[in-house]
């Protein structure tokens, strides 16, 4: 019998479902996502996908998920009335934020209300100090009196987080059950069990951002669920997280926090688990949609964790810039996401300046080539007549292109500029190039990477089109075009682990830290990972990995960087190696380290890992049914210095492993590839296209 | 050489990614909270000539003094600049602002051409002087506040200079995190120097000077654009600060603000003289947050360079408060500074009705703390929070905790003051009834409070607002005034002035009560609705609603008494 693996990943517009066989053979469809219920369209699309392919439901092992549900409930404000219990002389903590403000010079700029109006935050009598000795017990009596409005006030989930509780939550848990007996159907989060990480504002904002949309999500995972069982899938859902692994539908529906980035994280986890098997360590990912372009590196084999990201901006920001959305405090892989994509619109401003995006014609109207009322010429518009695209139609023909309509709007922009129409389509291309190279080059030179060093691999239906001009201008001398690189993140959903983290906070200098202290604060950490996993069918020790890190820094700074330890059991040898092991990686991402200073632990983590029976990524990924794009040639247009040049357009079937030199264009399904002149493109054995520089 | 437009988006979007790049590489590697959690510091590109081409993220007060610094470091140096070295300058008296900011800039060079300048400034938190932290509102002379480095190599060749490095070493109070700041500083300039080569590597020399210039002229004409499209003419405003530091005040500050054509000319002519203290600011800081205020006409995309610097003129009288002759004292400069601000946006309110909102909350906050632990170990809490909240209008309340655009400092988590300081915050919250009436209401002031847990401390205020209110626009009243109390609620409470310097013993307590924003409007026309909801936020009480707003409400039903408050209202209206 053939088995099956279920990746669906829902994106804004469409819903990408992918179906894989251990020989590494897919299955995919497109559906339109359906944002008043995001499972009915899953349900329809793996239904007809089922059909179309005579696969049997029973024969499907896994299923991988990826959802922007969390994020829409916070963006679209869909979540529940939350209640905020917090420490006396503090309510106020989550209105007054950190009087960031992310647009300079912008005096209408306002950060977005708080989720809980003062209204539903209760202060309670109780206090910890900052050493986490406990100054005053919860004041149990004036909780009741607290209960009794929450009920009063028909309010559906609470937040609980109090001053210090990072150090000691026992005040914070006691409040906990004590609120949960008295209101035993509401959800009571505390923000000690959710992240016990210093900062009040940022817990305190985490722990209601959770509380806020989490009936929400327990919803959809239980509706999910059920329309999986109907159809007859009987295997339990697997949601990706923020840092990349899977964590079973019923843990993100009580920790919603923890998947908001999931969609995003599981083009990157694919990326990783890819690069692992073709042996390729350090790669920077760029995945390039309509509307944005997400960066992210991979060094070592291994993506970066932030600590924390911002929910709830509607605008695509710059990574620096805070105070636009709600902290949360949740490890997130590091993705600098930019506002460049196929829709990014061109304009000249009153000045006679020249800007693409971020204002983008979005998929309706869309770019004008695509003749559904789109007026402002776009960067696909621009790849159009540069000769990147197919002038007809995008393979298969379901979209025919209006070339002479786009070509005319551009050329009225060049007008404004004084360029002609090629130069100003050019432009375009360069200009969109050049805001993504603000987040490439955001989780590279930024971190004290060398962008050369790295190979990039290209996703997204605009990734291939733009990814040869980025690497010539980053001096790096390798291109991946994964196959299905229009739905990667669906399939990057299957090649992740089962993956729990457990956190302490343990903000304590080195030198004050004994090995036994390190081990006694591990120990229960280890237990409940290892419980989490041995519940989740990884019973056997060799089913199960563990690793376990330090969050650290130099004393006084606050940035922290995630170090390993050298093993499970702690000894005198621990804080010497862990100081080394610092030492190096703060050298590696800020060009110094400082040997003399004192070090600082700040937050303990375990990682859980569950491996699985079978390689989580097949020998070779190769589409069922591939659209064979026609051959022929075109003119395509590369630069003032080498002008139009012929180009031969063929589909990825018809390359080898061995290397042919560009120009080139290759045309797929949901992809389209440029290899410029001075680049070979061939395929290797995963059925990547590999473009060289020569 | 012809402009290519295309071409220039492209370099200015080089340059954007470098002086960002500058930005995240210091919040990463810092030390002090200051740096690391307030990000008071901002980097900058200037051209080979030392004028500004492209600003990272960055605080707007730092601005304008760039230039000048640069130019008082490239005056001294001449043509003794190579590759690898970094100036220094903290000296407001050679382009600087206050000694606190240490500015420093690293010139890039292409085949031994100089082809720029990067420039990053940090404020550091202790530079010596006779009270920690810089701040002291009553110092009288420049020599008094810390150490002066005049413009001199920081980093010879790619070699930091041990001696400089020293004599900031021994001049700190905290010597460990100050040279932490310092050698981030330097490391985040060299790094930057590493990826500006990779760019620089794809253009001649010539045509990337070409392409700066351009940036800087295509600026201006974006400015003179917008202030083209504003009306012609002239309005005056006067604004106030409580006292000098040492006794004399209020202090007077008053600007005429002339748009016409294309050009704006503020003069500060009207303005008190020089006084005693450490509040003036001097004329860079004076010009750096015009140019801040007056950047809020103009559109928010364009970039942050000298073209914009251009079209506007700056008047400020030499032996001013705005424009004080050497020795004067800065340390406290920040304070007058926030004045500045306020008196544009003022006047461009009344130029531009129904454009801006009432006065923004803040006393200018800013507090040290410094003594020894148990231990025997110094500490040292400096800690800014300047502003409060949004004013009201014009057509929406002030925002609570709204950030203020024009200087952007973030609060100090509670939490990292508890785990690094002897001091306990036993309040941080909103204080009702406080926000300035009007139709659309000024945000709440703030309370902060704090516990000493020490044997004891010297403490140090700098503020403001405790006798002049932010003010409110077009019938909008003003917010509530700052105070500031040793040991509230005991018999032994006292209420401090505005800027003091005191020694405070264990268990003592400090509350800061810091202003509300002004109101825009008349509060009797504000929709009784909204009365109501502030009531249930408790943000304005019942007594409150009654007497600012005239709105009647029924506290047992939560409700508002229609008719109670329609005769409150015209009673008031006919009473006059």
């Amino acid at each position: 019998m053939t088995t099956y693996r279920l990746g669906v990943d829902i994106g804004g517009t469409f819903t990408d479902i992918v179906l894989l066989d251990p020989n590494g053979t897919l299955h995919s469809k497109k559906v339109l996502s359906t944002p008043d219920d995001y499972s009915r369209a899953i349900e329809e699309g793996v239904l007809a996908l089922l059909q179309s392919t005579g696969i049997a439901a029973g024969d499907i092992i896994e299923f991988g998920h990826g959802t922007t549900i969390a994020t829409n409930a916070i963006i679209e404000r869909k979540g529940v009335t939350v209640a905020l219990v917090t420490t006396r002389g503090f309510r106020d903590v989550l209105e007054l934020g950190r009087f960031r403000s992310p647009r300079l010079y912008d005096i209408s700029f306002r950060k977005p209300d708080p989720l809980v109006r003062r209204r539903l935050r209760f202060e309670v009598r109780e206090r910890v100090g900052g050493d986490g000795s406990v100054l005053e017990p919860v004041d149990l009596a004036e909780l009741d009196r607290i209960a009794d409005r929450l009920v009063e006030k028909k309010v559906e989930a609470v937040a609980i987080c109090f001053i210090n509780s990072y150090v000691n939550a026992e005040n914070e848990l006691a409040a906990q059950r004590h609120l949960q007996a008295r209101l035993p159907g509401i959800p009571v989060s505390a923000s000690a069990q959710l992240l016990p990480q210093i900062q009040e504002y940022e817990r305190t904002s985490t722990t209601v951002v959770n509380a806020y949309i989490r009936p929400v999500v327990e919803r959809y995972v239980r509706s999910l669920q059920n329309r999986m069982r109907k159809i007859g899938i009987k295997v339990p859902l697997m949601i990706m997280q923020s840092s990349g692994g899977v964590l079973p539908g019923d843990q993100a529906g009580t920790n919603p926090v923890y998947v908001i980035e999931s969609g995003p994280a599981a083009g990157v986890v694919g990326v990783q688990r890819l690069g692992r098997h073709i042996k390729f360590d350090n790669l920077m990912v760029l995945d390039m949609g309509g509307t944005t372009a997400k960066a992210s590196l991979i060094q070592n084999g291994e993506f970066t964790i932030m600590p924390e990201s911002e929910v709830g901006d509607a605008h695509v920001g710059h990574r620096l810039v805070q105070g636009g959305g709600y902290a949360v405090q949740v490890p997130t892989i590091d993705i600098a996401e930019v506002g460049a994509g196929g829709g990014s619109i061109a304009v000249v401003d009153a000045a006679g300046g020249f800007h693409v995006g971020p204002q983008s014609a979005g998929a309706v109207p869309g770019p004008i080539c695509y003749n559904r009322g789109g007026e402002q010429p776009t960067v696909t518009d621009a790849n159009l007549i540069l000769g990147y695209l197919n002038p007809k139609a995008l393979v298969g023909g379901e979209l025919e292109l209006n070339f002479e309509k786009a070509k005319a709007a551009v050329a009225a922009l060049g007008t404004k500029l004084k360029q002609s129409a090629t130069d100003t389509a050019y432009g375009i291309h360069l200009i969109a190039n050049a805001n993504m190279m603000r987040a490439l080059s955001g989780v590279s030179s930024e971190r004290g990477q060398d962008p050369s060093r790295y190979a990039l691999v290209a996703m997204g239906g605009n990734g291939g089109v733009h990814a040869g001009n980025l690497a010539d201008t980053l001096r790096i001398r390798r291109i991946i075009i994964p196959p299905v690189a229009g739905l990667f993140s669906a399939l990057g959903l299957l090649f992740a682990d089962v993956e729990h983290q457990v956190i302490r906070g343990f903000y304590r200098r080195m030198d004050e830290t004994t090995p036994e202290q390190l081990n006694a604060t591990f120990a229960p950490m280890i237990d409940e990972a290892v419980g989490l996993l041995a519940s989740e069918g990884f019973a056997k020790p060799e089913r199960r990995q563990i690793e376990l890190f330090a969050e650290m820094k130099y004393v006084g700074q606050t940035w922290t960087l995630r170090i390993p330890f050298p093993g499970l059991k702690l000894d005198g040898g621990t804080n010497a190696a862990m100081a080394e092991l610092f030492g190096q990686a703060h050298n590696q991402n800020y060009g110094y380290r400082s040997d003399n200073e004192k070090m600082q632990y700040v937050a303990l983590k375990v990682l859980g890992r569950g491996l699985s029976d079978f390689p989580r990524v097949p020998a070779r990924v190769k589409r069922a049914r591939e659209l064979i794009a026609e051959r022929g040639e075109r003119n395509a247009y590369y630069g003032p210095e080498l002008g139009w040049l012929k180009t031969p357009v063929k589909p990825r079937v018809d390359l080898t492993t061995k290397p042919v030199k560009g120009p080139l264009i290759v045309e797929e399904y949901d992809t389209t590839t440029v290899v410029r002149p001075g680049w070979s493109a061939h395929l290797d054995g995963w059925n990547n296209i590999v473009m060289d520089r020569l | 050489m012809p402009i290519n437009p295309i071409k220039r988006e492209l370099v200015k979007n080089a340059l954007a990614t470098v002086a960002d790049n500058i930005i995240v590489s210091v919040i990463r590697t810092s030390r002090t909270t200051l740096v690391k959690n307030n990000l008071d510091f901002s980097s900058s590109i200037c051209d080979a000539k030392g004028e500004m081409v492209a600003q990272g993220l960055a605080l707007p007060a730092h601005l304008g003094a760039t230039m000048p610094a640069l130019r008082y470091c490239l005056d001294y140096f001449g043509d003794d600049l190579e590759d690898g070295d970094i100036m220094a300058n903290n000296d407001p008296y050679s382009g600087g602002s206050h000694l606190n900011d240490i500015f420093m800039f690293k010139p890039i060079f292409k085949n031994g051409e100089r082809v720029c300048i990067l420039a990053l400034i940090l404020h550091h938190s202790d530079l010596g002087g006779r009270v920690a932290g810089g701040n002291a509102a009553d110092s009288m002379e420049i020599f008094q506040e810390g150490v002066r480095i005049p413009p001199c190599k920081i980093q010879v060749r790619g070699t930091v200079d041990p001696t400089v490095m020293r004599f900031i070493q021994y001049n700190t109070r905290i010597p460990e995190k100050t040279m932490g700041d310092v050698r981030s500083q330097i490391a985040a300039l060299n790094a930057a120097d590493r990826d500006l080569q990779n760019i620089l590597a794809d253009y001649e020399v010539g045509e990337f000077k070409a392409y700066m210039k351009a940036l800087v002229d295509y600026t201006e004409e974006l400015a003179r654009a917008s202030i083209r499209a504003l009306p012609d003419g002239e309005v005056e405003f006067t604004e106030w600060n409580d006292d000098d530091g040492v006794g004399n005040g209020p202090i007077r500050i008053h600007l005429k603000l002339t748009v016409k054509g294309d050009r704006i000319v503020a003069d500060y002519s009207g303005t008190s003289p020089q006084m005693g203290g450490s509040l003036h600011t001097n004329y860079w800081f004076t010009a750096s947050l015009t140019y801040a205020g007056l950047r809020t006409i103009m559109p928010a995309g364009m970039p942050n360079n000298a073209g914009f610097y251009r079209p506007i003129t700056i008047i400020a009288p030499e032996g001013s408060w705005v424009n004080p002759r050497f020795p004067a004292a800065l340390g406290a400069r920040g304070q007058g500074g926030y004045r500045i601000r306020s008196i544009i946006l003022g006047a461009l309110a009344k130029l531009l009705p129904g454009r801006y909102p009432a006065c923004c909350g803040g006393s200018e906050f800013g507090l040290s703390v410094a003594g020894y632990d148990r231990a025997g170990k110094p500490f040292l809490h400096l800690e800014f929070h300047n502003m409060t909240g949004h004013g009201g209008g014009p057509d929406r309340d002030g925002q609570e905790g709204g950030p203020y655009c024009l200087g952007n400092l973030a609060n100090t988590p509670v939490e990292y003051i508890e785990a690094d300081s002897p001091l306990r915050i036993e309040e941080y919250s909103l204080i009702p009834d406080s926000g300035g009436p009007g139709e659309y209401r000024g945000s709440l002031g703030i309370a902060r409070r704090y516990r000493l847990l020490a044997e004891k401390a010297v403490v140090n205020l700098r503020s403001d607002r405790h006798k002049t209110a932010c003010w409110g626009l077009f019938g909008g009243r003003p917010g509530r005034k700052a105070r500031s109390l040793r040991n509230p609620h005991t018999n032994a409470a006292e209420e401090l002035p505005s800027k003091f310097v005191r020694e405070f013993r264990k268990d003592d307590v400090f509350l800061a009560e810091m202003a509300a924003s002004g109101g825009y409007g008349d509060p009797f026309a504000r929709d009784p609705g909204r009365v109501l909801e502030d009531v249930i936020d408790e943000k304005v009480t019942v007594a409150h609603a009654g007497e600012a707003y005239g709105v009647v409400i029924d506290p047992a039903r939560m409700e508002v008494d229609r008719e109670a408050t329609n005769s409150a209202r015209q009673g008031a209206a006919s009473r006059g």
